[in-house]
């Protein structure tokens, strides 16, 4: 009982009835002497407390009890033997009684008590379960709701899912007006049943339905609610209630939009991304942290040469030529979140080794463990190839300034020294990073003699310095060398070339002395030349006045024979002239254009009678050629040819003159049926005072030396000269040169 | 009757002025010596006194050589008609002689044919 609550009505019921009680006990005993029967009256609060008050009725039955004992005793005289004996029986059975009924009123209490607190309980689970439970009858009548109100709406009418007619009426339906009115009105705000009712099927087949129902609030939002029909049913299996089991699912609903709209989302973003990857130039594979390849796009099997079917699920192991990679990249990756390109070398399907550049990730999942990781890969196979062939040409290039026995270095601007070759280190020590001047010339300022400002500029120097105080000289080459960042650096080359200077000192003075020389030689020539011709003057002179002098016919010949002499002698100290001055100077040619038909003609006509006289016959095929050269240097080789060709052609023999015209050159031939030259001979017939034959029984007549005349003007021309024969049967000697002269 | 050609011959060797003299009279009334000279001083004093149609002209000879001689007398009558005889045997000599002022040139040694052939050239031109 509640404290401060104790004075109620039946409390106040209580007291008054107690006092009854005494007043009716002292009437009884002062006025009548005795206990009588009306003790029974004490009965009534003693049941009403037992009732009310349970087991506390036990103190008010001791209370009744003593002071019915007390007003017996003090009130009736005498006291009759038995009356304590029959008032205390009394009290007993008032304390008795109310005992009883206090304990039977108490376990009632209790179980009461335990009713309405499960009753409550259940009252608070309903209440606090989001579900509104109502049930309905037969027909149609709302008989139960869970909940003292119930936010609704009216049904849309044009239910098509999705699309709600937008007439915002929200309304609240209120228990105590629902109860018995029917469901489709009390619930949907609807005047006839709904279409598709499933109260009916389940009162006739006793399985339960699920309907959904949308309402648009006033605020415009939507609301569903999904509710479950369950059937209850009686002993004999007849359903007799449907319980309706409504549910709010409007946040389901829209957080099932919701992730749908973001599925869709995800999965176009996914499609987007899986397009990129696909698309991607780059491999790009998905290794888990097992190694176990999980993705693998397009671009992987083009470079792996693998298929993505092949490869996933198994492990990456394979794809490295030293397969620790694995193992280090995951490492790496792991400590530090990420992979930036590294370079590793991997085998593709079909054996061959790629060298490939990768860059990874660590992909993690929500709760930051890492699952695995995505790898990026660049085919970098050329890059590297060319990277080896650069560093392959550099190490050429150093290994060739290294070995270079000149001097290489390069200086900056502002002649700091930033390369030196092997044999300057070897010199002067490492100076690089330190001044030229200083490093090399032990001075405090730049060279007088330097080039830097010129080379600076663009211009390439080529000069000798000599050192007196080495006494050597160098011939320096020193040129811009232009740097990656624009700026120009000077590169220097340069030699000892004291021992080539001195000996070009020699060579020079030589020279000179040479030159002496070669003039006395010339000036002698000229006058031994005109020494041995003056006395031929009157010998061919004379010879030629006597032929006119009547002359017995022996004096004739013998003249004869002294002027075919005197012009041998001629022309053999005209050859030897020429070929000294050959030798001597170099002779300028005196260009002219005209046929070699020309030429040949000219030869022909002047050697004919020779021939005639061997009975030899000369053909000519000459076409129309004409050529620019000297054209006395060119008869003078025909004729030296042709003439060749009579002495060494016995009598009744055939010399054959052919030109060709072979575009820019000609081709000459001259062949005879002549004794023909040994082979062995063949190579050197074109040397000075060479002779085939330089025994006593030889044929007279020749120093050797046409031959060689008509290789050096054959040579002056740019041409080239040579024979071929047969011993016996004759020769073939052929010239060829350019038809023209290059202009000088 | 056609005017005998005046002929001058220059040449310090005896035996070639004797044999052109020879050579020019083997053609009877075509050509007339009418003085020698040894040197080319010589040459151009009887050039001066002599005034001949023709000089035959030696290129080698001592106190002044033929060049030198040609240049006088060229110098002194321009249309004066020279034959440069020599046993020089290279081109520099004849152009040398050409371009001092010699009409002609003839090698030696040369037939009596070779040097009339190349005086009748000599006045073929002229005339």
């Amino acid at each position: 009982m509640v404290k401060g609550e104790w004075l109620n009505y039946k409390f106040v019921i209580l007291v008054l009835l107690v006092l009854a009680c005494l007043m009716l006990s002292l009437y009884f005993a002062y006025y009548r002497g005795e206990t009588g029967v009306y003790t029974h009256v004490f009965y009534i609060p003693l049941i009403l407390a037992g009732v009310w008050y349970k087991r506390k009725a036990v103190y008010l039955a001791i209370l009744l009890g003593v002071t019915h004992v007390f007003t017996a005793l003090l009130f009736i005289h005498p006291i009759p033997a038995e009356l304590p004996v029959e008032t205390l029986e009394r009290t007993g059975m008032f304390v008795a009684v109310a005992y009883i009924i206090g304990l039977v009123s108490d376990k009632r209490a209790k179980v009461e008590e335990e009713i309405i607190k499960e009753r409550d309980k259940s009252q608070k689970i309903l209440s606090t379960i989001s579900e509104t439970i109502f049930i309905i009858d037969r027909d149609l009548r709302v008989l139960e709701l869970s909940k003292p109100e119930l936010k609704a709406g009216i049904e849309s009418e044009e239910g098509i899912p999705g699309i709600y007619r937008r007439i915002p009426m929200s309304r609240i339906i209120k228990r105590e007006e629902i109860i018995g009115e029917k469901c489709y009105k009390g619930f949907w705000g609807k005047e006839k049943v709904c279409d598709d009712c499933p109260i009916h099927s389940i009162f006739e087949t006793g399985a339960g339905a699920r309907r959904v129902r949308s309402f648009v609030l006033a605020d415009g939002s939507v609301m569903h609610l999904d509710v479950e029909y369950v059937p209850i049913f009686d002993e004999e299996g007849n359903v007799v209630r449907v319980i309706g089991d409504m549910r709010d699912i409007t946040e389901e609903k829209r957080m099932e939009d919701r992730l749908k709209r973001a599925e869709e989302q995800l999965r176009e973003t996914k499609d987007y991304l899986d397009n990129i990857i696909e698309s991607s130039a780059d491999a790009i594979a998905v290794v888990d942290m097992n190694g176990i390849v999980r993705d693998w796009n397009r671009s992987a099997e083009v470079i792996m040469g693998y298929s993505a079917e092949e490869v996933i699920g198994t492990s990456n192991r394979k794809f490295f030529v030293k397969p620790e990679e694995a193992d280090r990249i995951m490492e790496i990756v792991l400590r530090d979140g990420e992979l930036k390109n590294y370079r590793v070398i991997v085998q593709r399907k079909d054996g061959k080794a790629v060298h490939i550049s990768m860059s990874a990730a660590l992909l993690k999942d929500r709760n930051g463990v890492p699952i695995g990781t995505v790898r990026v890969s660049r085919d970098i196979t050329k890059e590297v190839e060319l990277e080896e062939k650069i560093k392959e040409e550099r190490d050429n290039l150093n290994l060739i300034l290294n070995s270079m026995p000149d001097g290489v270095y390069i200086v900056s601007k502002d002649y700091k020294v930033e390369f030196m070759n092997k044999i300057l280190i070897d010199e002067f020590g490492n100076q690089v990073g330190n001044i030229c001047y200083k490093a090399f010339h032990n001075r405090e300022e730049p060279c007088p003699l330097c080039k830097n400002e010129r080379v600076m500029n663009g211009e390439t120097v080529r000069w000798e310095w000599h050192s007196r105080r080495m006494r050597r000289t160098y011939d320096l080459i020193e040129t811009p060398l232009r740097n990656i960042d624009g700026s120009i650096s000077k590169l220097t080359i340069f030699r000892d070339i004291t021992e080539r200077k001195r000996m070009e000192d020699e060579l020079r003075e030589t020279c000179k002395k040479l030159e002496e020389l070669d003039k006395m030689k010339s000036d002698f020539l000229n006058v031994a030349y005109h020494e041995m011709r003056s006395p031929l003057a009157p010998i061919v002179g004379y010879a030629s006045l006597l032929e006119r002098c009547e002359l017995p016919e022996r004096g004739r010949k013998y003249i004869y024979n002294i002027e075919k002499c005197g012009r041998q002698l001629e022309k053999m100290i005209n050859r030897m002239l020429e070929l000294a001055r050959i030798d001597g100077k170099k002779i300028e040619l005196k260009l002219s254009e005209f046929t070699v038909r020309e030429a040949v003609k000219e030869v022909v006509k002047s050697l004919e009678p020779e021939a005639r006289a061997k009975k030899q016959t000369i053909h000519t095929i000459i076409p129309e050629i004409v050529i620019q050269a000297d054209k006395q240097k060119v008869v003078a080789i025909f004729s030296n040819l042709v003439s060749n060709a009579i002495k060494y052609t016995p009598e009744g023999g055939r010399i054959d003159i052919m030109a060709e015209d072979e575009g820019a050159n000609i081709r000459v031939c001259v062949a005879d049926t002549g004794i023909g030259i040994p082979e062995e001979h063949l190579p050197k017939i074109f040397e000075r005072f060479y002779m085939v034959d330089t025994s006593l029984t030889r044929k007279s007549g020749s120093l050797g030396l046409g031959l060689s005349i008509v290789k050096e003007y054959v040579k002056l021309h740019g041409g080239r000269v040579w024979a071929t024969s047969e011993v016996g049967k004759g020769s073939q000697f052929f010239f060829k040169m350019p038809k023209r002269q290059k202009e000088v | 009757m056609v005017e005998k050609k005046r002929v001058l011959i220059v040449e310090d060797a005896a035996y070639m002025r004797e044999m052109l003299e020879e050579m020019l009279l083997q053609e009877g009334d075509r050509y007339e010596v009418v003085g020698f000279a040894t040197n080319g001083e010589e040459a151009v004093a009887k050039y001066r006194e002599l005034k001949p149609d023709i000089v035959t002209m030696d290129l080698v000879m001592e106190v002044m050589d033929g060049i030198q001689a040609i240049k006088e007398i060229k110098k002194y009558d321009p249309a004066a008609r020279i034959l440069a005889i020599t046993a020089l045997g290279t081109p520099e000599y004849r152009d040398k002689a050409l371009e001092a002022g010699a009409d002609e040139y003839l090698w030696k040694p040369f037939t009596i044919k070779n040097l009339l052939d190349v005086l009748e050239k000599l006045f073929k031109r002229d005339d």
